[in-house]
């Protein structure tokens, strides 16, 4: 086969893999800005007018800006404790030896291994009991059950790659553990911790099972509000798709900015 | 007292023994290296003065302070470390100021010792770059200099120079030699090059396996190693040995056997300067000896030949040619003789060296 035409076949798969990728967010914008009769048009209608009608109905409605709020506090409030907690056991997982080391490691991992829909039940009566349903802070702290694993695995391998010397290094000059840790692995660390953050937050922002368990009114995040447009004898599609749109929006955006961080940490380690 | 002082020292990774009972002592000033073959643990030995590894058993003092079990910071001393070490994320200017920064020294102060160190060190216009954009001489010099403002009591350097082209490594070597002299501080100097070792110490440690096989000057090392271990190492290129029997026993003087010997005899005299030159008595008629020939000390002569060896191949060096040459058994010999003489594979080779530059070591390869 010649380059060239290695190259078009080549060219041809990324078309069909991004269209087969790219479809359902197409579907989802395009949806977004139709009317309701366009919508339910069948065969379905390419060329449409395009109305703001479902945007200015789901931002009229304070159920959605609502929830979306509930999703940014929650959201963040993961991320940022997931990050502030797990960088600290990173670092102790990756340059300490202390007893029980191999069996926290293993938890960690293990962690991900169960399936959530297993612990939804435990976790529902758990939340209960302890009258926490419906709070912020329930949807924090299983979110951070979740994301915490994944920001000590992802950072206790970034922090391994660390040459050892600097931190020795840095004890001669007289820095303590903590300094060592704040002014030399933290920022060496940024592109692991970054990546971290990502799938942290876009995790949390996309799960649905237990924000749908764990939340009546108050708290719904964005998904779960996205959803519950499905109920009753009409599926406003529109409402739906536009919710739909404004939820992946900010993590697309999040993680366009960051892509460059994300690559790089996902490769990393593969040098070793 | 000594400013230096090991007693002892041991260092263990579970049963497997790494440094064995190393005790010496240097003075105040000293530049003292240590060599010895990758993997004798001459770097556990530093980085136990430093106080990065744990000390399994003897006793370390500095400056005439225990400090076997002290952290670290408060030994006072600062390290180069073979990979620099230089933080990637800090300008030079960073990196050199972070110990002062730990010191909790006020800024101006932290500012003049940096400037200071920078125009030892020529890397004043430097200071604002990060470590990636230098090159690998330009990073040793700020990792030299980040331990310089410090203004420790005790330098350590754990093969500094093993990541440089040739050229810079001399010229780095003899900058350091001058940093030395200017600074007057001790300074114990890790390498396992003993062109190094030579030219930098003031006493050469030389290491085997964890432990010290003897210490001494360069030329205490050059003139009367104590055995075929440091005669092998200290010296480039590296001694000839030739086993021999001992056919005459006189007062001061051995007659050998070796059948690449002219007549098969070779007469050896006290070496000038060697340790033991009273000793050589104690040998006896029949005993198996080695005999240690250094390359420099062989010279083509046709008149008074004292061996005859084969020519096998020539290495012209420019100034001096290296010939490698065969006994009538046994290894090779090299021979190092100025200019460039003819010789071909094959030729015979008269070959004499001086009673009195002959090393001459017993069956366990300690030195007559
Ligand atoms: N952390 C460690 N655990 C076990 N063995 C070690 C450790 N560090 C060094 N060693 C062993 O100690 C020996 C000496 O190492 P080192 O001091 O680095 O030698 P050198 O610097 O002379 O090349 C080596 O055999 C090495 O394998
Ligand atoms: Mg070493």
């Amino acid at each position: 086969m010649t380059g060239r035409s290695a190259r078009l076949l080549h060219a041809l798969g990324l078309l069909v893999t991004l269209s087969f990728t790219l479809f359902p967010f197409y579907w989802m914008v395009s949806s977004s800005l139709k009317e309701q009769a366009a919508l339910l048009a069948s065969p379905p209608v390419w060329l449409f007018r395009p109305t703001l009608a479902n945007y200015a109905e789901i931002f009229a409605d304070q159920k959605v800006s609502g929830a979306i709020l509930n999703s940014l506090i929650v959201v963040c409030t993961t991320t940022f404790l997931a990050v502030c907690l797990g960088t600290p056991a990173a670092y102790a997982l990756a340059r300490f030896e202390f007893r029980g080391k191999r069996d926290l490691w293993f938890w960690f991992i293990s962690n991900r291994m169960i399936s959530p829909i297993v612990l939804a039940l435990p976790v529902y009566l758990l939340a209960l009991q302890v009258n926490l349903l419906d709070t912020h802070l329930v949807l924090i702290l299983i979110y951070l059950t979740f994301n915490l694993p994944i920001v000590i695995w992802i950072c206790t391998d970034q922090f391994r790659s660390i040459p050892r010397d600097l931190e020795q290094a840095a004890r001669l000059e007289g820095a303590d553990q903590f300094t060592i840790f704040r002014r030399i692995y933290l920022p060496l660390g940024v592109p692991g911790i970054a990546v971290s953050a990502i799938f942290s937050f876009i995790f949390s922002w996309n799960e649905l099972l237990y924000a749908l368990v764990l939340t009546r009114r108050q708290v719904q995040t964005a998904p779960v509000v996205a959803t519950s447009f499905m109920s009753g004898y009409e599926l406003p599609w529109g409402k739906i798709m536009a919710t739909g749109t404004v939820i992946v929006l900010p993590v697309t955006l999040f993680a366009l900015a960051v892509s460059r961080h994300m690559v790089r940490g996902l490769t990393m380690g593969a040098t070793k | 007292m000594a400013f230096l002082s090991l007693d002892g020292i041991v260092k263990r990774y579970g049963d497997h023994t790494v440094v064995d009972g190393v005790g010496f002592r240097a003075e105040k000033g000293e530049f003292i290296v240590f060599v010895g073959p990758s993997g004798c643990g001459k770097s556990t030995l530093l980085r136990m003065i430093a106080g990065l590894e744990e000390i399994t058993a003897g006793t370390l003092a500095i400056d005439g302070r225990e400090v076997t079990h002290v952290e670290p910071a408060a030994r006072q001393v600062a390290m180069v470390f073979q990979s620099y070490a230089l933080y990637p994320h800090m300008s030079v200017f960073e990196n050199m100021a972070f110990g002062l920064q730990m010191a909790k020294m006020p800024a101006d102060e932290i500012r003049r010792r940096v400037e200071e160190a920078a125009a030892i060190l020529q890397i004043g216009p430097l200071l604002q770059r990060k470590p990636r954009q230098l090159s690998g001489g330009q990073r040793q010099r700020v990792a030299i200099g980040r331990a310089i403002v410090r203004h420790p009591k005790l330098f350590l350097f754990d093969e500094p120079l093993s990541n440089l082209d040739a050229e810079l490594r001399t010229q780095m070597r003899i900058e350091i030699a001058r940093l030395h002299q200017k600074l007057g501080v001790t300074m114990v100097y890790v390498t396992h090059d003993q062109i190094e070792a030579m030219t930098l110490a003031d006493r050469i440690v030389v290491l085997r396996a964890g432990r010290i096989e003897q210490v001494g000057t360069p030329s205490e090392l050059y003139d009367a190693p104590v055995n075929t271990f440091v005669a092998g190492f200290i010296g480039s290129p590296r001694m000839n040995f030739l086993p021999a029997t001992v056919a005459e026993a006189a007062e001061d003087r051995l007659t050998l056997t070796h059948p690449s010997f002219v007549d098969g005899r070779l007469v050896a005299a006290p070496r000038r300067g060697g340790a033991r030159v009273g000793a050589r008595g104690g040998a006896r008629v029949g005993d198996r000896v080695t005999v240690g020939l250094r390359p420099e000390h062989l010279a083509l002569d046709g008149a008074a030949p004292s061996l005859r060896l084969r020519a096998e191949m020539t290495e012209n060096l420019g100034g001096s040619t290296q010939i490698y040459a065969r006994p009538a058994d046994g290894e090779a010999l090299s021979i190092l003789t100025p200019g460039r003489p003819a010789v071909a594979a094959g030729d015979e080779l008269p070959v004499r060296v001086a009673p009195e530059q002959i090393y001459l070591f017993d069956g366990a390869g300690l030195a007559i």
